[in-house]
């Protein structure tokens, strides 16, 4: 088999190119790359997380929070939006980068694996933290309200008891936060390490 | 519409015998080759204020059609792939009358039979692209391209021997 001689049928052969690109293919409908599926999917939970922080706004005259309460509610409602603010940056950046594919191969996936990889962490990590400031509000009404039935509770149940609480949630929602993580995007990083391997095999 | 939109739909026109070219190595129906065609364009499009003209057009335009290439995975539809695939045999076997381009027809087929590296690196070979240039696009030594390329082209031959593609 002579390559030199196909590789000059290649650059002689008919390359089936009698369409013209038009602007309508500029706008193009579901994407098939791992960087696409990533892309979209990051897309939809920045959706569900601005919508849930906006329901979350709307919590104490939901719930008719006493003055004392709201002004709490505020506290720790202000932080958590300080904290998504920061985490949606990073998301963001590392979003809007991910569109030049201008890079080497592999430079261009080794960017994007490592990239993703740690958003994935920052992702878990904010969920964690948010988890946490819930956690802790919802100690801190469990505190602050006096009535009987708070009473009556904080007197039968042990301070160990309302730890290992709060410890057993926060590994709960760590394991939704993990098998969400894998779960999305878990496959489409395995694939880009498939490709990256053949990539580096020597 | 736009001036760069103009720009680059000329530019894109230009040279889109590439993008024919890197669909076809990677995909090997009709459907799915339209569907990276397709998405090779869009990602183009998207990079396109990254490219500052510094290199020319065209090799900007090999390393994002390949990169697309390389991360493209076919829709999980077993049912399409299976009838195109057939169809496209049947044009291939009727319409391919000339030696070379049946040639190039069974060239397609046998690099399907590749990974998606070593079809990039068949690819920019037959572009007559140097082993350096390869090693550029890829982002690997020349040393280890040179190796790769050789190793690719045994693969290739022995599944052309399989075949019994007749080169």
């Amino acid at each position: 088999m002579d390559f030199d001689k196909i590789k000059d049928e290649w650059n002689n052969g008919d390359t089936d190119s009698s369409n013209e690109i038009t602007a309508k293919e500029l706008k193009v409908k579901e994407a098939q790359t791992p960087i696409d599926r990533i892309r979209r999917q990051m897309k939809h939970e920045f959706k569900y997380q601005i919508l849930s922080l906006v329901i979350l706004a709307f919590v104490p005259k939901l719930f008719h929070l006493s003055p004392q309460l709201y002004t709490t509610y505020l506290v720790f409602y202000g932080i958590v939006v300080a904290f998504c603010t920061h985490y949606f940056y990073k998301f963001y950046t590392f979003y809007k980068h991910s569109y030049d594919l201008s890079l080497d191969s592999r430079k261009n996936l080794f960017w994007f694996y490592y990239e993703m990889k740690l958003n994935i962490e920052l992702y878990k990590a904010l969920n964690y933290i948010v988890a946490f400031i819930m956690l802790s509000f919802c100690a801190t009404v469990f505190f602050l309200t006096k009535d009987d039935l708070m009473k009556k509770v904080l007197e039968r149940i042990s301070i160990i008891y309302i730890a290992l609480n709060a410890f057993v949630t926060i590994l709960i929602i760590g394991l939704i936060t993990e098998f969400w993580a894998r779960f999305y995007y878990g496959k489409h990083i395995k694939k880009l390490k498939t490709v990256i391997d053949s990539l580096d095999e020597e | 519409m736009l001036d760069t939109q103009k720009i680059f739909l000329q530019q894109i026109n230009d040279n889109k015998g590439i993008i024919h070219k890197v669909a076809k190595m990677y995909m090997d129906n009709t459907l799915d080759q339209e569907d990276l065609f397709q998405e090779i364009v869009m990602q183009l499009w998207k990079a396109y204020p990254s490219f500052k003209g510094t290199s020319k057009f065209s090799t900007w335009m090999y390393r994002v059609a390949l990169n697309t290439a390389i991360l493209f995975f076919k829709k999980d539809n077993k049912k399409v792939d299976k009838v195109s695939l057939n169809e496209q045999v049947e044009i291939a076997d009727h319409n391919d009358s000339h030696e070379k381009e049946e040639k190039i027809a069974y060239l397609y087929k046998a690099v399907q039979e590749l990974n998606q590296i070593e079809k990039a690196l068949i690819f920019l070979f037959l572009e007559n692209q140097s082993h350096r240039e390869i090693a550029q696009n890829l982002g690997i030594s020349e040393v280890n391209a040179r190796v790769k390329l050789n190793r690719t082209k045994e693969k290739l031959q022995q599944i052309i021997k399989k075949n019994s593609y007749g080169f």
